[in-house]
Order: structure tokens, then C-alpha cells, then sequence
């Protein structure tokens, strides 16, 4: 989506290199930082405990267009924000003459994050007698995962074991029959498989002969079915509005799991439309058990279960066809 | 007198020159054979009075004989020798190790000038090469041909040019195309601080392997880059006349001098003129005089008139050649303009040489190249060196950092420059016998990021020798989501030591190179020399893919992350399995435009792109000032009109079946703002509109 300012803004690009990163003073190895991804990690297994990182940074802006523009006092800064704990940081960046980028440094206060700061560069200039306006921000905004190892941008749901009957997470005892759970309510869907119960995850590792693996790929499909399910609702219920009733399309997983189930729930609507219809009828509760039938089919078709049980009825078939010989 | 000859060998080449003995010399001057033939070895001099009646019997002035810089008789003719047919009959339409490379610009560049680097003469100091491309036209070209003597090959040509075989269509095109535009393209190479063409006419040297001989490397040290003579080849390749001139200023003085020693030789196939059948190449020069090779074109001492008419003058006195490719062409047939090719020359100097380009801030760089383009002796495009940091900045800093000592074990920032070592085991030679134990050569691997402009990156460039790259290869193993860098390696004498490992190991890497001298494989050379050497070859490349993955590849994640088969079936980044969707089965907002007017209102412009299908289009425009968090203010619409393929419907915009885009404009109410359009932005989208049949 386009936003259309009253004040003529940059066409060109802004383009920003992460040039170093630290943690306490200390330079961390350039395989932290994802220039593809642009994406951060900065969890570090040998310095768990760190307080005070910060980023460096190189920015290019379109600075012939710049120059012939409209805009003047012309600064670039740096803003780094994390939603969960509503931090923003800004930061003037200083222009080199020489090779006309310009260059700075971020701070990223451990105390002050959660688990994941976006970093972004904004152009500001006066224009037309206002200072302090936005004349242009970055594409893409780089992420600064603070509890990842790996940079990378895109993250994955949990999957993780725990002893649901004996294990320290008193909440979990309550569900000690059940092989696995799924949550929603966190910062990221986790999948918990019950180490208690027996064979589960051995089973999910399945190799070997195909009626294993046949089985741990329906069991999978039952698991990823029900957690599909589960992160949607969790994403509908989640909806923030705008001021006319509006649903804006969340962000992280929520948009993945709206945006990769909504055509199949409501097929034939536009992302917007489709998102307006499920929360009303979330919201005021008509039409929402009609709703269920599509959100099953949507879940399983992300879990591929079609194909998951087909693949077990036929090593099932073959395996009764070697016995009988 | 510095530049003169020794007398000796001085009087001995005009006796020859004259066809005079030492004992007619002796007879004439009324002295004994002796006293000649003491003079012409160097064991006595003339007396003053004794050298005027030499030169007068030589014919010449005094001057002459004392400076003796130049032969008493400077204009024996210079003449095409055309060798003839072999007298078993035997016929060549071509020269085989002309065709072992395309004739391609970036070939020639790189071959001419690893010869040139390999020739260099004073190892602290860069050897300096210049490619200068000359189209000659008119006047200027009938007088280089003239000076050229081509009224001698014309009947050579065109018998040549009628053998149907390959060498001679392309010189039937090559021919045709100088006449029909009256123009000829030359390309010339020269070097400056290398050895020359050095040695004897045709006995072993410098000068016999390029001129008189195919497939002889003769090349000075072991630090050279090829090994198989083929590289000159692609000078004559790249003439469509298969001709070249060549003026050499020596470094080591032979018949006791070293400028302007000029030579031309031609490399035609087999042909039959006026009655008599002709071998391959010709030669221009002096006839021979000695009694071996009567009448055989040989190289000459030319004076600078001549040089300058065949477009061969040098630029200095320093030592090196110059080549002067006639009909130079491209024949990969992507330069055709003189901008083009000055530009492909320029590139592939830059992507071959842009290791042997780089100094440190103490050591020199072992190569200076640059190209200029001259039609009818003025320049076209200038001079310019080649600057390998334009096309090659991220390589260039890698290897600065090295020669400079500015290397990190670490990469911590992207202008870093990481640095570790690679052993490559070198078996013994196979003739040492059974007890002989092979060396460890410690090959130098650099690696920094790549820089955002470089279109290929994330390779190792794989270099030895005189920092010749031989292969770049792509690293195996590095595990996923590396980020863009460049490696590179350097083995034997490119790494700049001079340890007795470097040395062997710099012989089995060039053994191990094909005559393309591109990859570091098992070749029959190799195999024969060294017991084993492909394994060590194979150990060679992972150690390389090894020490590069512990610089950039990213550590290991502990492995949490659960069942593979249950997190392929939860990605959130791939869409629906199967979900075959259309392209954009909506109508979707491609742009806007407006401004605010003077009321204060939003004007705006919004242009649609509409998938097309049978039944009408009902939308509901939604225009909202963005705001950084929380809700958006939506704004009402004072006004909508349609501007294309609509129809404005009670604040519905109606568009009709089957149409691709609209556009409708449309004027907010500034009452339904909550603060003056002048301070926010505006964004629209476009619902279905409620109540509306979709």
C-alpha cells in the first residue's frame, strides 16, 4: 500500500549496510549479520549475559536527487523500535563527504528488548517551511533478533519437547495424557510433544521401513493440522482495528497464517475483503460455525494430509499384499 | 659510442653483409688474413688510420665505423621471404595452435600480456603493457601498406584466400572487408620493462620462439605462467591477415645492440604463386647473408623512419616488444565499434590481471596496463590505465589487506579482510625413488564481503604464478545462507614467499593445468611426474572449501527445532500446497496520485488494475491518513468521479465487465479530517462494496 504525502517525498532508493556489530564492546563475526535477509542475530551461546550491543551503520541515499529537490536541512536517521516493549531509539546518522554515505551507530540496550528490535533509516528534511518530515524510509527493514543465533528473517514455529508429566512446567501436568499440545498465546505458535509420552518422538523421527514412516507422516499431518487450526483462530482473534472498524492485516506469523489460509477459507475474496468478512463474523458471531468447515479444510490442506494418508493406505495395502505371499 | 657494437662482431656482420671474406678485407687494406681475423674476434683493435681506410673500403664514413650503431650499409633490402613447400609434398591450411583459443579480444589480452608479465625484467618495478587500437584509412593507409611492402603478398593472399579451408575464408573476409571500406584495423601490444625479443636468429631464445617457432615456451624462470607456447599463437589468431609486426627493444644486446630489432612474420596456408608452391608462414626482413639461411628474411636494425612508417615506433628506451597485429578483429564478434572493443580490451584486462594490477602500500604492482584507440595517427579515446578496483574493488581489497599486512583472522566488519592458511600436499617426483617424502605447501586463502555492486561473488578465485587467476570455483559445502563474499587463493609464487614449498608446489599446480590453463585437474603431465597427485589434488580443494566455511559460514544452531517431518508440514514462507492461484484475482490499486487543494482537501487520482471478467466490478474506495500506531482516521469523500472504464454509482465505483484498468479521482470532505491534510498522508484502498454481489 502507497501512501501519498503532501509534500513531495525521495523516489529514489535508501540503501543500508549493516557494517559491524557488538556486544559489550567486543566485535562480533560478520556471519551474525544476513545481508539478503537483512536480518541480525545476536544471541551468543559464549556471552549469554551481554548488556549493551550496538550496530553500525552505512547509509546511501539518492543524494543527486537530493540535490535538486525541494528538501532542505536534509539529516538521515536510524530508528529502532520493538513493538512487545515499545521501544524506539533514534538516531542521527553523519554524512561523509568523501564518499557522500552516511554512517552511525545503534544502540541495542539488552534491558530494553524482548526477543526481536526492527532497525529502519529514514530520510527527514524541511519542506515547504515544516521541519522534521519524512522524506523517504528504506524498502525493508532489518531485524535484529536478539535470542536467534542465525540470521534469518523469516521464523519458524516452535516445536519443542517437554515431560508434561514429570518435567519443572507445572502448567503441563494437567495434560499429561495428551501427546502433544499446541500454543498460541506467546510471541511465536510453539508445539509441545509430551516426552512422557511413550514412543511419540521416535515415532515422529520415523525411518526405515515405510509403514513408519508412513505413520509419522499422518501423525505429523494430525499435528500440523491442529496447529494450523489453532494459529488461525489465535490470528482472527488476535485483529487489531482501525478507526472505522476496519481489520488491519497483523504482523509476523499472524499475516503468514491469515495470508496462506484466507484463500482457502474464502475463496474468490481479496486479502482486505476476506479479512473484513472473518472478523465479523468472528465479532459478532453469525455465520462463524458455518466458518468452521472451511478453516478445517484450509488446516489440513497446509498440513497436506490428503497426500500424508494416502501414503499410509498404501504402504498399509503393500505391506499386506508381502505378508499374504 | 655507448650504443655502439663491439668492433668484432661489428666488422664481422658487414664483411657478411657485403659478401666480402676476412681475406679479401685483408688484401684490400694490405694486411695479413690474421690481423683481420684478430680484429673480428676481439683480440686486437685498428689503429686510427687503419679504421678510415676500412670504412672507405666498406664504403661508408668514418663516423659509421667508429659509432657503429648502425651497418655500414643500412639499406640491404628488406624483403617478404616466403618459405617454401615442404619437398615431401606435405601441405598446411593452417596453424593448429592458432585455433587452441577462440580469437577473441579477451583472449588476446590475457595471453599477450601473461607473456609480457612473464618477461618481466626488473622484479621490483611493474611491467607496463598498453593496447592501442589504430584504424588507419585513406592516405594513412596506403602508405602503411607501402612501408609495409604489400605489393610482395598481394599474390600471396589471394592464392591463399582461395583455399576453401577455414584459415582461408577468414582471410578472404578479412581482405574483402579492407577493400570495401578502405580501412585496417591495428592492434597494438607493447611491453615496457620486459626482456625483448633477446638471443639469436634461430638458435634457442627469446627471439626464435616467438618468430621462427610454434608451440616453444621458452620462458626465463619457473615462475611463469604458461608452459606450453600456445599463448602467442592467439597474436596471429587475432589478425584476420594472419600478420604481425614486431619491434623488440632488448635487454641484452645482440650483435652488440638492442634497438629497433624489427621482424614481421605471416602465417598463410598452403598456396601456389606464379608456379611455385609455398609453405605456411613468411617473414619480412634483411636477406640473410649467411651461408645456412641464404637468402632467408631475418630480423633487422631499423632506423626510426621505418619504425615510425609501420606504426612501430616505442615509446622509451626501455627494454620490451611491440606487437603490431594487422587486421585485428574480434572474433567472438561481440565488439565491433573501436569503442567496443577499446572497452572489451579494458574489461578483460581488468578481470584477468586485476591481482597483478594491485600494489600495497610498500610493494608494487607487478603489472600497469592501460588502452588507447587512435584513428589516423590521433587519439580517439585517451589513454587510461586499467583500474582494477573499478570492476573488482572487494578482490582488490582483499589482496591489498594481504600484501599489507592488514589481514584479521575474523571477519568482524565488512571491510575486514579474513585470512587463514590451506596445505596442499606436494607428492614427491616420481623419479626420486620410493623414500622421497613429499612437502606441505601452506597456499594463502583471503576473504572479505562482497560488495553490493559485484555481479559475481560468493566464488574462490584460485591463483598462482604471477598472480594469474586459473580457475574460479564454486566452494562446496558452505552450508545454507551465507552471505555474499569473495575468496581468494593464492598458491605457489602468488603468495609472495620464497620457500622451498612454494617452488614445488608451483610446478605441480602447473603441471596439473590444461593448455586453456583454467583448472587445477589431472593431466597426463601430471600423472606422469607425480605418484598420487589427484588425491592430493581432490584433498587440495577440500581443505580450500574447508578453511573458507570456518571464516563465512554461519555456526550451527543447536538442533531444537524438532521433527523434520513435522516442520516442513508448519513453514510459514512457501504458499498453500497446490493452491494453483491466479495472479491478483482482485482488483487491486496500482497507483495514486493528487495533491491538496486549496480548500484543504485531499484531490486525488487512483488508478486500478482489474482482472477481467463477465460481470461488473462494485468497489467502495476507503481513503485513510496513515498514521505510525493505532487506528487510522478514515476519510469521507466529498466527491468521486469516474475518470476511465467506470461509472460512479451513489459512492460505489462501478466497473464494467471485462475491462483491464480503470481510474476514478475523487475529493475528500475536509470535515471528516482530523488535522489538516498538510500534516498527514493519505492512503486509499478499495473494498468490495457491502450489500453488493461480488
Amino acid at each position: 500500500m502507497n501512501t501519498l504525502f503532501p509534500y513531495p517525498t525521495l523516489v529514489g532508493e535508501i540503501e543500508v549496510r549493516v557494517k559491524q556489530v557488538r556486544i559489550d564492546g567486543k566485535p562480533l563475526s560478520l556471519s551474525v549479520v544476513s545481508r539478503p535477509q537483512r536480518a541480525v542475530a545476536l544471541h551468543q551461546v559464549e556471552r549469554p549475559n551481554w548488556e549493551d550491543g550496538s550496530i553500525d551503520l552505512e547509509v546511501t541515499l539518492p543524494e543527486l536527487e537530493l540535490a535538486d529537490g525541494p528538501w532542505s536541512e536534509v539529516a538521515c536517521v536510524a530508528i529502532l523500535t520493538e513493538g512487545s516493549t515499545n521501544t524506539r531509539v533514534v538516531r542521527r546518522l553523519q554524512r561523509d563527504r568523501l564518499s557522500s554515505t552516511w554512517s552511525g551507530s545503534v544502540p541495542v540496550l539488552r534491558a530494553m528488548h524482548r526477543d526481536r528490535a526492527t532497525l529502519n533509516v529514514s530520510a527527514v528534511a524541511t519542506v515547504g517551511g515544516v521541519a522534521g518530515r519524512t522524506i523517504g524510509t528504506a524498502d525493508e527493514a532489518w531485524i535484529i533478533d536478539l535470542l536467534a543465533r542465525t540470521p534469518v528473517r523469516q521464523r519458524e514455529i516452535e516445536i519443542a519437547e517437554a515431560d508434561f508429566r514429570d518435567g519443572p512446567q507445572e502448567w503441563l501436568r494437567p495434560f499429561k495424557d495428551a501427546p502433544w499440545l499446541v500454543e498460541t498465546a506467546g510471541e511465536m505458535p510453539t508445539i509441545l510433544l509430551n516426552s512422557s509420552f511413550e514412543g511419540i518422538t521416535q515415532l515422529l523421527k520415523g525411518s526405515g521401513n515405510p509403514l513408519e514412516k508412513a505413520a509419522s507422516g499422518l501423525v505429523a499431518a494430525q499435528i500440523a493440522g491442529e496447529a494450523w487450526t489453532a494459529m488461525f483462530h489465535s490470528a482472527v482473534a488476535d485483529l487489531e482495528l482501525d478507526d472505522d472498524g476496519a481489520p488491519l492485516i497483523p504482523s509476523g506469523w499472524r499475516e503468514s497464517v491469515l495470508r496462506t489460509m484466507l484463500p482457502d477459507v474464502l475463496p474468490g475474496l481479496a486479502l482486505a475483503d476476506a479479512l473484513i468478512e472473518v472478523h465479523n463474523r468472528h465479532a459478532a458471531g453469525y455465520g462463524w460455525a458455518e466458518l468452521q468447515s472451511q478453516i478445517h479444510f484450509a488446516a489440513s490442506r497446509r498440513a497436506q494430509v490428503p497426500k500424508n494418508l494416502t501414503t499410509a493406505v498404501r504402504a498399509i495395502t503393500r505391506s499386506q499384499e508381502g505378508a499374504t505371499r | 659510442m655507448q650504443d655502439g657494437q663491439e668492433f668484432g662482431p661489428w666488422l664481422g656482420r658487414q664483411l657478411r653483409r657485403q659478401n666480402m671474406s676476412q681475406a679479401e678485407l685483408a688484401e684490400r687494406l694490405g694486411l695479413t688474413r690474421a690481423a683481420v681475423s684478430a680484429w673480428i674476434t676481439g683480440r686486437a683493435q685498428p689503429r686510427a688510420e687503419m679504421v678510415r681506410d676500412i670504412a672507405s673500403v666498406l664504403g661508408t664514413d668514418i663516423a659509421t665505423v667508429h659509432n657503429r650503431t648502425t651497418d655500414a650499409v643500412t639499406a640491404r633490402p628488406v624483403r617478404w621471404y616466403h618459405r617454401p613447400a615442404h619437398a615431401d609434398g606435405g601441405r598446411e591450411f593452417g596453424n593448429a595452435a592458432a585455433f587452441a583459443f577462440d580469437a577473441d579480444l579477451a583472449v588476446l589480452a590475457r595471453e599477450a600480456t601473461q607473456n609480457s608479465l612473464d618477461e618481466r625484467l626488473d622484479t621490483t618495478q611493474p611491467v607496463r603493457v598498453r593496447f592501442t587500437l589504430h584504424e588507419l584509412s585513406g592516405e594513412h593507409l596506403s602508405s602503411f601498406l607501402s612501408a609495409l611492402k604489400w605489393e610482395q603478398l598481394e599474390a600471396h593472399y589471394e592464392a591463399a584466400s582461395e583455399s576453401r579451408q577455414k584459415v582461408g575464408r577468414v582471410l578472404a573476409e578479412g581482405l574483402r572487408e579492407m577493400q570495401e571500406t578502405n580501412s585496417l584495423l591495428l592492434l597494438r601490444v607493447d611491453d615496457y620493462n620486459a626482456s625483448g625479443l633477446t638471443g639469436p636468429e634461430y638458435e634457442d631464445g627469446r627471439f626464435a620462439a616467438v618468430v621462427r617457432r610454434q608451440l616453444d615456451s621458452h620462458k626465463s624462470s619457473d615462475r611463469a605462467g604458461g608452459s606450453y607456447g600456445l599463448g602467442k599463437a592467439t597474436l596471429w589468431a587475432t589478425s584476420r591477415l594472419g600478420l604481425v609486426l614486431i619491434n623488440s627493444t632488448l635487454s641484452e644486446s645482440h650483435e652488440g645492440r638492442t634497438t629497433r630489432r624489427l621482424v614481421g612474420r605471416l602465417d598463410l596456408p598452403w598456396r601456389e604463386v606464379n608456379g611455385s608452391p609455398y609453405a605456411g608462414p613468411a617473414w619480412l626482413g634483411e636477406a640473410d647473408t649467411e651461408k645456412d639461411f641464404e637468402g632467408v628474411s631475418r630480423s633487422w636494425w631499423a632506423d626510426e623512419k621505418t619504425a615510425s612508417e609501420l606504426w612501430l615506433e616505442r615509446e622509451s628506451a626501455a627494454p620490451g616488444t611491440s606487437f603490431l597485429i594487422v587486421g585485428a578483429h574480434d572474433a567472438a564478434g561481440d565488439a565491433d565499434s573501436l569503442q567496443e572493443m577499446h572497452d572489451k580490451l579494458s574489461a578483460a584486462l581488468a578481470d584477468n590481471f586485476w591481482a597483478a594490477m594491485t600494489a600495497g602500500s610498500s610493494a608494487n604492482a607487478m603489472l600497469e596496463a592501460s588502452v588507447c584507440t587512435m584513428r589516423n595517427g590521433s587519439l580517439v579515446i585517451p589513454e587510461r590505465r586499467v583500474d582494477p578496483r573499478e570492476r573488482h574493488s572487494a578482490l582488490v581489497r582483499a589482496l591489498r589487506a594481504y600484501l599489507d599486512h592488514e589481514t584479521v583472522p575474523e571477519l568482524t566488519a565488512s571491510e575486514e579482510v579474513a585470512y587463514a592458511r590451506v596445505p596442499l600436499v606436494v607428492p614427491p617426483l616420481r623419479n626420486t625413488g620410493r623414500q622421497a617424502k613429499g612437502v606441505e605447501h601452506q597456499a594463502v586463502l583471503l576473504v572479505t564481503s562482497a560488495d553490493d555492486e559485484d555481479q559475481q561473488h560468493s566464488r574462490l578465485v584460485c591463483m598462482r604464478g604471477s598472480r594469474m587467476t586459473v580457475m574460479t570455483r564454486r566452494p562446496r559445502d558452505l552450508g545454507i545462507g551465507v552471505d555474499p563474499f569473495q575468496a581468494v587463493l593464492l598458491a605457489g609464487y602468488a603468495t609472495g614467499e620464497g620457500t622451498e614449498d612454494v617452488h614445488a608446489a608451483e610446478a605441480f599446480l602447473r603441471a596439473s593445468e590444461p593448455p586453456e590453463h583454467d583448472r587445477w585437474g589431472t593431466t597426463d603431465e601430471l600423472t606422469a611426474t607425480y605418484p598420487g597427485a589427484s588425491r592430493r589434488l581432490t584433498e587440495f580443494r577440500a581443505a580450500m572449501d574447508s578453511a573458507l566455511r570456518e571464516i563465512v559460514g554461519r555456526r550451527p544452531t543447536r538442533d531444537v527445532r524438532g521433527p523434520e517431518v513435522l516442520r516442513t508440514l508448519l513453514r510459514l514462507d512457501i504458499p498453500a500446497s497446490g493452491g494453483g492461484r491466479r495472479a491478483d484475482g482482485h482488483p487491486v490499486v496500482r497507483s495514486v496520485e493528487g495533491e491538496v487543494d486549496a480548500a484543504g482537501a485531499w484531490s486525488l487520482r487512483v488508478f486500478l488494475k482489474i482482472p477481467p471478467r463477465e460481470d461488473p466490478w462494485l468497489l467502495t474506495p476507503v481513503a485513510k491518513f496513515d498514521v505510525r500506531s493505532g487506528g487510522r482516521p478514515t476519510l469521507s469523500w466529498s466527491e468521486l468521479t469516474a475518470v476511465e472504464n467506470c461509472r460512479i454509482v451513489d459512492g460505489v465505483v462501478v466497473i464494467d465487465p471485462e475491462v483491464r484498468s480503470a481510474a476514478f479521482g475523487g475529493v475528500t470532505a475536509v470535515g471528516s479530517h482530523p488535522v489538516s491534510a498538510t500534516m498527514a498522508g493519505v492512503t486509499v484502498d478499495i473494498q468490495k462494496a457491502r450489500g453488493a454481489s461480488a
